[in-house]
Order: structure tokens, then C-alpha cells, then sequence
């Protein structure tokens, strides 16, 4: 990362790069406290926190902590996951619609906690719930970029999308058909479109350590993808190995992915209109957009976390919902800025 | 920095790309690496660079392989401009030409001053400065060729390994860009360069390596390689020899060879001194 | 295929000719293809008068007549199932089932449908409904008797405080104002937090909300040898630990309090119980009576 700060330096960035970095910084860190304020029964803030610095057993402190806390760390977590590796996808494959929803990485992801789950092999909260996380995602990576390998023209990536999300839903329905519980394919339904209600500071100890994996495997691999934009051949002249990148982004993807998706369901096109937003913000390049759509991604999670505990709607509206209400619209006017492409 | 290969090959898809090649390139200078389509120049450009190993043979940097002497120091030491310089993202001139620095900031620190200073160089040399915040996106093939190959010139190595630099460039930025590469060599760079016009590589390259097939055919001073015989052998062309400002030229005019009877008559392609 | 649709057709024909209307005369082959209706025919009809019940019958952890099932062939709501034991009465569920049903109303078999009741009037009327088509009226009386007299003490009789109650399903969902288990709750003296925090029948709740309304009893509507479901998981939550640690916790199977039948005594009975524990244990429930 420290290199990276250093690439700074050479470009006469519009924004500068440690400005925009602390200004979506400072943002996510703003809406981390209010997501903490925000919630369904009314809360004094103020007395919870003093409660719990006091040690107190009172009702405000044990929301304040068992409830909106994992909440909001989630939120940056996941959210910072889902952007990072959006950024870092695009960077790798050189196209703007590598994101892990759009190119069915969650939907592995998801059809590798739901077999891990009902089978029985793995609790809710447990380590083996998020490895089948992981592995799903990480395959998905891996076929993704055998097959769209090379110059991952956007008609060969949108097809290994389609290919593995349909597969990864024929699956899931598979498992989900052959469950035993009663629950299971509602709850996977709605799972599937993403929440971070009601979770507990045991997700955020089970994914936390996973996530830092796939964080620091992918804002390390900042300076390869600046190298990349000139092509594989030009980077590797430029000492990179592009084959050691590809399997370090297919792991990162995989730890990342892999455990947003097994404490938080299945929430798309945060990695897809983060990037989007913000890569004219760094000039393009894609090795400082790795960090700064991280923190984006946490700003978007968060930000879509507490609209849906605003919004009059009980139940509450699903966060992957939210999003995807949001992404869509973006998609659209992606595809059709590279219909030209396409044909 | 010396580059030897030595009885290097390639295949691919069940047929030899590239036959047996053994060559050293140990001494600055203009290098021209001249041959008809499908020659294997592209390969052999790869293949010297690194990026692709060879089915048989070594290539040694310094007595060094690849791997021994590292990636990543070779980044250093020797860039490659690739033929087809694809730029996947719409970055500013000034960034495209910065990345050449990539190799020197592994280590953060004081290297920023000089990195700077090779990047000005570097667009100086090729006068893109005026474009340095332009999107690269927008530029013409001419100007684009130019900032791809500031960019390989920012990397400020020993050896430039360049793939048909100025195959997309009018006259004027062709001669530009030349004398650039000549000046380089002057400096004591090694520099390779992929060429088709036999006139400019003629006028500008102190040796020149003709291949043809998949073959090297000959590899030796400018005027020892481009004979009649190997013209007509390799790109069956027949080359006028000129005398301007004291020194000779070389036009190639017309085809040699088979051809069909009727285009013959139409261009007296057999023929060549017809039309003299 | 189109042997087999005409086989089923005058099989249905055979029979449309041959079976009395509902209610008319006692019906001699009954299926049922919904749990609820499987637990009251077992235990209206007459010996060999049921010729199918669902497979969730023999389900002990789902159904309350697992054992009386154990004779009975099951079927899992298909049609194909059905037309060859030429049933003169199907009764199914409202909302289960519904291709099959409209099939089987094709052919001119006779289905009696059963709702969801929500009170224990609607209790009341399902069970003499089913009883009266399978002729078994004086069973039925009998049925609604027994419940009577035991849910009759609403618990409120001792003029006992009213302890604060939640139900607690799996996915955060409760029982609100409306609901049959909301009336169960009632009657059993208790006060029903959800349909207090939230108006529609049946909804979920946010952990925090079931969390701050600090409930005297937290009634579990789990099975615990359920196989893994995240619903279920979601009472494993540490914010409820504490909960579960002040509150009075009792577990209601499901099958005892979703379908009209003499069960919902034994709910209501776990229920009296933990609303008298509550009382004793907090010695000043939040509720005044």
C-alpha cells in the first residue's frame, strides 16, 4: 500500500489521490455512527455508550452491541469487499462489467454456503459455512477466467457470466431441492438478496479475518493492474507476472466474496457502479481504484443499509434489493455505451 | 546489457514458428529487424524480450536466464513496446507514459524526482507534452504510437526492444521517431526495432537481421543484407539503388516472381528494368 | 399418455356416477392432502373410512397423529396418487396442493377445502365442517366439547397478573393480533407483545424491537430436532442470550397450536403453565392484569 501512496505522487490527479481517499473514508466512518443511531426501537446513544464503557447491562448497550454494531461493521466490511474486488476484477479482466454479482461469482459463492449449510456439514455460524463460501467463489473466479481468458472481450465475459450464474442457480436449486428443512428455499430466497439484519459480532469475527485476506491480496496487486492497462504482454515486459496476478485476484476473490456472501447474502452491483462512479476520480487507473472503490462500496452498503431501516417498509426492504434497484439503471446505460463493442 | 540467444525455436499449433535462431546483441546500437510478413520477427521480438519461452534454446541477459536475473529486474533493464499497443483504459497521456516507471517504484521514496524527470524526458523526446492531459482515448493512431512509445522510453532501460514503432506514422513522425531511436543508439542504448520500410531501415540501422520462414537469413551491416539475391529471395521485390547527397539509397519498385500472366502484362511485374 | 388420461377420466366418471354429494351419506373413501386435514379425519373418522393421509402425517416432529398415520398409505399431493384410490372426498388445505385440487375437481371428485382458522370460533366451525362431511357429527361435538372445557379457564380467573409474552419463530417472525396463537395467548392470560409492536397478523420482527420490549416469557415456536435452517439459527443469536437468561422461556412445537383440533389444549396448557412460572419468578410482571 505504501508503494502505492508513492504512485500518487506521480500523477496530477484532479482529486488528489490522499484527499479522495480520506474524504470516502471520512464518509464511511460518518455513516458506520449513524447506521449505529439508526434502527427500530429509539435508543439515547449517548447513555448506550456510556453504559457500556460503564459495564452496564441495560437494554440500549446490549442493541448497541450485539445488534447495531456487527450491522454496521458488516456493512463496511462486506461493502469494502463488494468494491475492492469489483475494481479489481475490472482491472484484471480490462472491462467494466466484471462485477462479482454480474458474473455469477456471489451465485457460486451462495451455492457453496447453501450446500456447506444443508447438508449439514457446516452451522450458520460457522467456519464451514464460509469456506463453502469461499471454495464456490473461488471456482467461479477460476472458470471465470478460463473461460474469458486472454482479452476478456465483453461478449465472452457477459457469456461466462451468464453460464456460471445459471449453473450456480440450477445447483442451488438442486440442493435446495433436496433439503430437508422445510425453511430452506425461502430462507435461501431471501438470503440470496442480501441483508445484514439481525447479525451478531460472531459473523463479524468469522468473516473479518477472511475478508483482511482478500483485502490485502488485493490492494497489493494495485501497481500490476496500472501495468495491465497497456495489455498482458507490455505488463509482463514491465517485470510483472501476470499469471501470479490472475491467481492472486482468484484467491482475493474468493476469501472476499466468499465470506461477504456467507454472513450477507448475495448483494449485487455494488462491485459493478462503484468503479463505475469513481474510476474518472483517479484518472482511470486501476491500482488506486482498488482502495478508493473499496471505501466507496462501504459508503454505497452503508449508506443502502440504513435507507432500508428508514424506509416505511416492515419487513424491511433486502439490502441486495436496494442495491439492485440502484445497479440496474447503471448496467443498462454501460451496455449500452459498449454496444458498439458487442457487435 | 548483453542479449544472447542461442538455437531458440517456437511452435505453436504443430508448426515452427520460429526455426533455430542463435544471436547476440551486445553493443549499443540501431538494430533493424527486417522481414516479410510471417517472418517470425514478432516472435523472435518476444522471445528476445522474455515474454515468450522458447520450445529449445535460452535466451541469457548477461549470462543470466530469465529467471536468474528476475522479472522484475529485467523490467528494469530492458522495455519492450509491443506491436499492438491496446490501452484498456482511458487514461491521460502523462499517466500511460508513467507507468514506465512501474518497474523503478517497487521501494517508495525519493525515487519520485527522477521518475518525474524521466516521464518529462520521455514526452519531451517524442513532443507529446503538449497532450499530457489529454485522454489517450481521444488521440490519433500517430499520436497514440508516440505516447506508447514514450512510454516505453520512460522506462529509461539499456535495451528497447520495439515492434514496428512507426508502422502507423506519417512520414514526418517516422523520420521523428528514428532519429529518436538513432540518438538512443548514439547515447549507448542497444535498440531493436521491428521495421518494414527498407529505405528508413536501410538509412538508419547499423545492422540489420533479415528473417524469412521462420529463419534467420542474414545478420550483418545494412548494406551486406539488403543485396539484390535476398531481396528478391525474401520479399521477392526488385530495389533501385539511388545516390543522394553522397550516400545510397534503397527504393524497392516492383514485385519479382510468379505471378499471373495477365498482371504481368498489366504491371510488367517480371520485368523490372521496363520501367527504369 | 393419453391412455392413462382417459383410464383417469372414466375412473372418475365411474365414480361421479356412483358418489353421493358431501354431507349426504357417510363418505367410504376419504383422502386428505393437508397435514391439518389429516389430523382431524384420523381422529373423526371411522375405522377404514381414510384411505390417505399426507406423508407428513407419520412426520412425529410435524404431526400429532403420527401414530394413528402409521397404518394409513400416504400420499405427497399428487394427483397421480389420488384418481387410482377413487376417492368420494378430498379435503385439502387453501393454500397447499392447488394443481392437484384442480385436477381432481376436473374429474369430478368431490374436495372439501379447509382455511386457516384464526379464532377459536373458526376452530369450532372447521371441526364440525369436517365431521359433518365425514358423517361423524357425534365424534365431532364430542372433539369441540373436550377443547371447550379445556381452554375455558382463560387464566385471568385467578385474577393473577397478565405477564408479557412473545413467540418467537424461526426467521424472526412472530404471531401478531389476529392470529390463532394470538388468541391462544389471550386466553391463556398472557399479553401479546407483537401484536402490540406490529398491527398485521402475522410479521417479522426486528431483533431489537423483541430485544427492548423485554418480554416476561419468550415462547419458541421451534422444533428442536429440526434439520439446520438458518430461520432456526436466528434464535441462536447472543443478543437473546441475555434474554433467555431473565425471561421465562418455554418451547411450543408448532404442530400443537397451527390446526383446529384437541392439541390446542396441550399448547394451551404449556402455555398456563409458563404465564404461572412468569408470575412467580419475576414477582412483578410488567403488565397489570
Amino acid at each position: 500500500m505504501t508503494s502505492r501512496v508513492a504512485a500518487t505522487r506521480l500523477r496530477a490527479a484532479d482529486i488528489p489521490y490522499p484527499l479522495l481517499v480520506g474524504a470516502l473514508g471520512a464518509l464511511s466512518a460518518i455513516l458506520f455512527l449513524v447506521s449505529l443511531v439508526v434502527g427500530y426501537v429509539p435508543l439515547d446513544p449517548v447513555a448506550a455508550v456510556s453504559d457500556i464503557i460503564a459495564g452496564r447491562d441495560s437494554v440500549g448497550a446490549l442493541v448497541m452491541v450485539e445488534l447495531r454494531l456487527p450491522r454496521a461493521l458488516l456493512g463496511l466490511m462486506v461493502g469494502f469487499s463488494l468494491g475492492a474486488t469489483g475494481a479489481a476484477l475490472q482491472g484484471l479482466l480490462r472491462n467494466p462489467l466484471a462485477d462479482p454479482g454480474v458474473i455469477g461469482v456471489s451465485g457460486a459463492a451462495a451455492l457453496g454456503a447453501v450446500i456447506a449449510f444443508y447438508s449439514g456439514l457446516a452451522g450458520f455460524l460457522s467456519i464451514g459455512l464460509a469456506l463453502g463460501g469461499l471454495a464456490g467463489a473461488g471456482l467461479a473466479t477460476a472458470l471465470l477466467l478460463l473461460l474469458a481468458r486472454q482479452g476478456a472481450g465483453t461478449t465472452a465475459l457477459i457469456l461466462s457470466g451468464v453460464a456460471i450464474g445459471s449453473l450456480a442457480g440450477a445447483l442451488t436449486a438442486l440442493a435446495l431441492n433436496l433439503s430437508p428443512s422445510p425453511y430452506a428455499v425461502m430462507e435461501v430466497v431471501f438470503w440470496l438478496m442480501g441483508s445484514l439484519a439481525d447479525r451478531s459480532l460472531d459473523h463479524v469475527l468469522l468473516a473479518a479475518p477472511l475478508m483482511a485476506v482478500g483485502w490485502i491480496l488485493l490492494l497489493g496487486a494495485g501497481r500490476a493492474l496500472d501495468g495491465l492497462s497497456l495489455g498482458e504482454e507490455t505488463a509482463r515486459s514491465l517485470g510483472f507476472d501476470v499469471m501470479r496476478l490472475r491467481l492472486r485476484i482468484v484467491v482475493a476473490s474468493a476469501f472476499a466474496i466468499g465470506s461477504a456472501v456467507a454472513v450477507a447474502g448475495a448483494i449485487g452491483f455494488v462491485g459493478l457502479v462503484v468503479p463505475h462512479v469513481l474510476r474518472p476520480l483517479v484518472g482511470h487507473q486501476p491500482g488506486p481504484l482498488v482502495l478508493v472503490s473499496g471505501l466507496g462500496g462501504a459508503v454505497l452498503t452503508l449508506a443502502a443499509d440504513i435507507l432500508v431501516r428508514v424506509l416505511p417498509t416492515h419487513p424491511e426492504l433486502k439490502l441486495g434489493v436496494v442495491t439492485a434497484i440502484i445497479g440496474a439503471p447503471f448496467l443498462f446505460s454501460l451496455l449500452w455505451r459498449m454496444r458498439r463493442e458487442m457487435d | 546489457m548483453k542479449i544472447e540467444a542461442l538455437d531458440v525455436s517456437v511452435r505453436a499449433g504443430g508448426r515452427t514458428i520460429l526455426e533455430p535462431v542463435s544471436l547476440t546483441i551486445d553493443r549499443p546500437g540501431l538494430v533493424g529487424l527486417i522481414g516479410p510478413n510471417g517472418a517470425g520477427k514478432s516472435t523472435l521480438m518476444r522471445v528476445l524480450a522474455g515474454l515468450h519461452p522458447p520450445d529449445t534454446g535460452a535466451v541469457r541477459y548477461d549470462g543470466l536466464t530469465v529467471d536468474r536475473i528476475g522479472r522484475d529486474v529485467l523490467g528494469r533493464r530492458l522495455a519492450y513496446l509491443a506491436q499492438s499497443g491496446r490501452l484498456h483504459w482511458p487514461l491521460k497521456v502523462e499517466r500511460v507514459v508513467a507507468l514506465g516507471r512501474l518497474p523503478h517504484r517497487e521501494r517508495p521514496g525519493p525515487a519520485a524526482d527522477c521518475d518525474r524527470a524521466a516521464i518529462e524526458a520521455a514526452m519531451r523526446a517524442t513532443h507529446i507534452s503538449a497532450l499530457r492531459n489529454r485522454p489517450a482515448s481521444t488521440l490519433s493512431g500517430g499520436e497514440r504510437m508516440r505516447v506508447l512509445l514514450a512510454r516505453a522510453l520512460a522506462v529509461d532501460a539499456d535495451v528497447l526492444l520495439a515492434d514496428e514503432p512507426i508502422a502507423a506514422l506519417d512520414p514526418y513522425h517516422q523520420l521523428e521517431v528514428l532519429d529518436l531511436l538513432g540518438d538512443l543508439a548514439a547515447r549507448g542504448k542497444t535498440v531493436v526495432v521491428v521495421l518494414h520500410d527498407l529505405s528508413l531501415a536501410y538509412r538508419y540501422c547499423d545492422r540489420l537481421i533479415l528473417m524469412s520462414g521462420g529463419r534467420m537469413l542474414a545478420d550483418d551491416a545494412p548494406g551486406a543484407v539488403l543485396t539484390d539475391a535476398n531481396l528478391e529471395q525474401t520479399y521477392r521485390v526488385f530495389a533501385h539503388r539511388v545516390r543522394l547527397a553522397g550516400e545510397e539509397h534503397i527504393v524497392p519498385w516492383v514485385r519479382l516472381g510468379t505471378v499471373a500472366p495477365d498482371e504481368a502484362d498489366q504491371t510488367g511485374g517480371t520485368r523490372p528494368w521496363k520501367r527504369t | 399418455m393419453g391412455a392413462m388420461l382417459a383410464a383417469a377420466i372414466s375412473v372418475a366418471g365411474l365414480q361421479g356416477a356412483l358418489s353421493p354429494a358431501f354431507g349426504a351419506a357417510e363418505p367410504r373413501s376419504v383422502v386428505s392432502l393437508n397435514l391439518c386435514a389429516d389430523e382431524l379425519v384420523l381422529r373423526l373418522a371411522a375405522p377404514g373410512q381414510v384411505k390417505s393421509v399426507t406423508w407428513l402425517a407419520r412426520d412425529s416432529r410435524a404431526s400429532t397423529v403420527a401414530a394413528q398415520a402409521r397404518d394409513i398409505p400416504v400420499n405427497h399431493g399428487l394427483a397421480e396418487e389420488i384418481v387410482p384410490l377413487s376417492p368420494d372426498l378430498v379435503i385439502a388445505g387453501v393454500y397447499t396442493t392447488r394443481m392437484a385440487i384442480a385436477f381432481l375437481e376436473r374429474l369430478g371428485i368431490p374436495v372439501m377445502d379447509l382455511g386457516v382458522p384464526a379464532t377459536l370460533e373458526a376452530v369450532r366451525a372447521q371441526i364440525r365442517q369436517v365431521a359433518e362431511a365425514l358423517g361423524q357429527q357425534v365424534a365431532g361435538e364430542a372433539m369441540i366439547a373436550d377443547l371447550d372445557l379445556a381452554l375455558a379457564d382463560d387464566g385471568t380467573a385467578g385474577g393473577g397478573e397478565r405477564p408479557t409474552a412473545l413467540v418467537l419463530r424461526p426467521n424472526g417472525l412472530t404471531a401478531g393480533r389476529g392470529s390463532l396463537v394470538d388468541t391462544l395467548l389471550t386466553r391463556a392470560g398472557l399479553v401479546n407483545l407483537a401484536a402490540e409492536l406490529q398491527p398485521d397478523g402475522f410479521g417479522r420482527l426486528a431483533l431489537e424491537e423483541i430485544v427492548a420490549a423485554q418480554p416476561d416469557i419468550l415462547i419458541l415456536n421451534a422444533d428442536p430436532d429440526a434439520p439446520p435452517s438458518m430461520a432456526r439459527s436466528l434464535l441462536e443469536h447472543p443478543a437473546l442470550a441475555g434474554l433467555k437468561e431473565s425471561a421465562t422461556v418455554v418451547t411450543v412445537p408448532t404442530r400443537l397450536w397451527t390446526c383446529a383440533g384437541p392439541q390446542l389444549a396441550d399448547a394451551m396448557t404449556i402455555l398456563k403453565s409458563a404465564a404461572e412460572q412468569a408470575r412467580h419468578a419475576t414477582g412483578n410482571p410488567r403488565r397489570a392484569p
